[in-house]
């Protein structure tokens, strides 16, 4: 550690060029973490939601709103299709409305509708589905979500794109600037390394010095990207809060059930999230200091 | 031995120095001393012939422990270098460490090498508080530990006075018969004074080969 911190003091704004721009990277790296994961949280979630539902006119009889369902689950297209009842509906409605008597009052069985909740195998065959579903008698409408998915689907593709790049990027300008400054601090350390290598020193023991240190800016500007990051974060949850108000836990990759859950985000998705941007870090101060040294200690 | 631009820095130089030998390798400036050392060291590459050091053909195309080879051997330089932002205990250990020699080991050898070469109450000062012959004694310090059978000299007394040039000769004497000595100079009253073995070179060439000689030309 007296080794890395006696280099800062010589070269002390070729450090800091690179510890910026380490941080600055690794900043823009946990935020767009952030919400390419809590975009995909909520396109899992709203994939959950039936994707088809189908209301029923008031005469429709129960039988044939079975042979329906019958004739979807056989039609190999539908993964699942719920049906609920008039008297379902209420009780939903009800549940739904408990705070308001007047709103409830004012309801009753009949004029709710039945209805299917339909779940497809694949995205692709609900045009199908909403098509054939609109055509059958007794149906008074089919809502269809499908739209809501596709820009969900498109809004979190793009952003993952968007994201990659910006990153491509930014590494590239970090290894720059971190071959420049690990090159000005070898320019430096000339006498020292030549004299290292007549005593015997190989290569690994000359270079790792620079590594240790590219290593320890990784780790220090991932360590204060991530504080800073989660400091602006908590901050603002309040209005995120109140914003994001209906909706509920959003879950990590499906692994809610070892806690890891992006919105609110939980202790081990905070804690995933420091590893991944540290370990982010210490690759890059890595990587760009190993170049750096293969190319001017030879 | 012929330098890019074809002129030859050393020919027909043929010599053979045995264990523990004490060889002064004399001549006037540009003789060809220091590239016979850069050549011994690896540092160079010689255009025609064969060096063999601890029976390892250095100049072979296959030779790649040129790392080993610079661990048999200890360096001493005219202008010394010795790091100045290291201490002295430090500028002597990092001929151990990168051995990976453990720091108990790194603690003696470095302390009995002080000894030896007279500055065992200076391990924490830095070199910037030091004489010139202080610097050189640390140099030859480092010279010495990690098991460096070998020591290379290359007019390591061009920078001292002849009062201190004659204090570093005396740890040189010292590591008589322990080490093999080959000492680059053009100090003829330290040549004729210690009566060894003498190459010496002039216009690239070995002119003369004297056993227990002094510096004449």
């Amino acid at each position: 550690m007296n080794e890395i911190f006696t280099s800062i003091k010589r070269t002390p704004y070729q450090s800091f060029a690179s510890f910026l721009i380490l941080f600055f990277t690794l900043f823009l790296a946990v935020f767009l973490f952030g919400m390419t994961t809590f975009f995909n949280g909520i396109l899992s979630y709203v994939e959950t939601k039936p994707q088809v539902t189908v209301y029923f006119e008031s005469e429709t009889k129960e039988s044939a709103i079975g042979s329906i369902r019958q004739q979807l689950i056989d039609s190999g297209k539908v993964s699942n299709a719920k049906y609920t009842s008039k008297q379902e509906a209420l009780k939903i409605y009800k549940s739904l409305n408990k705070n308001n008597p007047l709103l409830l009052e004012m309801v009753s069985a009949d004029i709710l509708p039945a209805s299917l909740e339909i779940y497809a195998k694949k995205v692709s065959d609900l045009p199908e589905i909403a098509d054939q579903l609109n055509k059958l008698t007794g149906v008074d409408e089919v809502v269809y979500q499908r739209d809501v998915i596709d820009k969900l689907l498109s809004l979190t593709t793009l952003l993952r794109r968007v994201s990659v790049l910006i990153l491509i990027f930014l590494v590239v300008v970090v290894f720059i600037v971190l071959m420049t400054t690990t090159a000005f601090k070898i320019a430096l350390k000339k006498e020292e390394i030549e004299l290292l290598r007549l005593l015997g020193a190989n290569h690994s023991y000359v270079r790792w010095p620079f590594l240790k240190e590219g290593m320890f800016f990784g780790f220090a500007s991932g360590s204060i990207a991530f504080i800073v990051y989660y400091a602006i974060f908590f901050i603002l949850q309040p209005f995120f809060s109140s914003y994001l108000s209906g909706i509920p836990d959003l879950e990590f990759l499906a692994l809610g059930s070892y806690g890891l859950f992006v919105w609110p985000p939980s202790p081990l998705f905070i804690l995933l999230s420091y590893v991944l941007t540290v370990l982010a870090g210490i690759g890059i101060g890595y990587f760009g200091n190993y170049l750096s040294t293969s190319k001017y200690i030879k | 031995m012929q330098f890019p631009m074809g002129n030859a820095a050393l020919r027909n130089v043929s010599f053979e120095i045995k264990e523990n030998e004490f060889v002064f390798l004399v001549g006037p400036s540009g003789a060809g001393k220091t590239t016979i050392l850069k050549l011994i060291l690896k540092q160079l590459t010689p255009s025609a012939g064969t060096i063999l050091v601890n029976n390892m053909e250095i100049t072979s195309p296959d030779f790649n422990q040129t790392e080993d080879l610079r661990r048999m051997m200890g360096v001493v330089f005219q202008d010394f270098k010795i790091l100045s932002d290291k201490n002295v205990f430090e500028n002597i250990a990092m001929s151990l460490r990168i051995q990976s020699v453990s720091r108990s080991q790194i603690e003696s050898e470095v302390q009995e090498a002080l000894d030896l070469v007279g500055l065992k109450h200076k391990e924490q000062a830095f070199p910037a508080q030091m004489s010139a012959g202080e610097l050189q004694r640390i140099a030859i310090a480092r010279a010495i530990v990690g098991n460096r059978d070998i020591i290379v000299a290359d007019e390591p007394t061009g920078n001292l006075d002849p009062k201190t040039s004659w204090e570093i000769m005396k740890i040189f004497k010292k590591l008589e018969g322990k080490k093999t000595i080959l000492f680059a100079t053009h100090n003829s009253d330290i040549v004729n004074g210690m009566r060894k073995r003498v190459f010496v070179m002039k216009e690239g060439e070995l002119k003369k080969d004297i056993k227990k000689g002094g510096y004449d030309l």
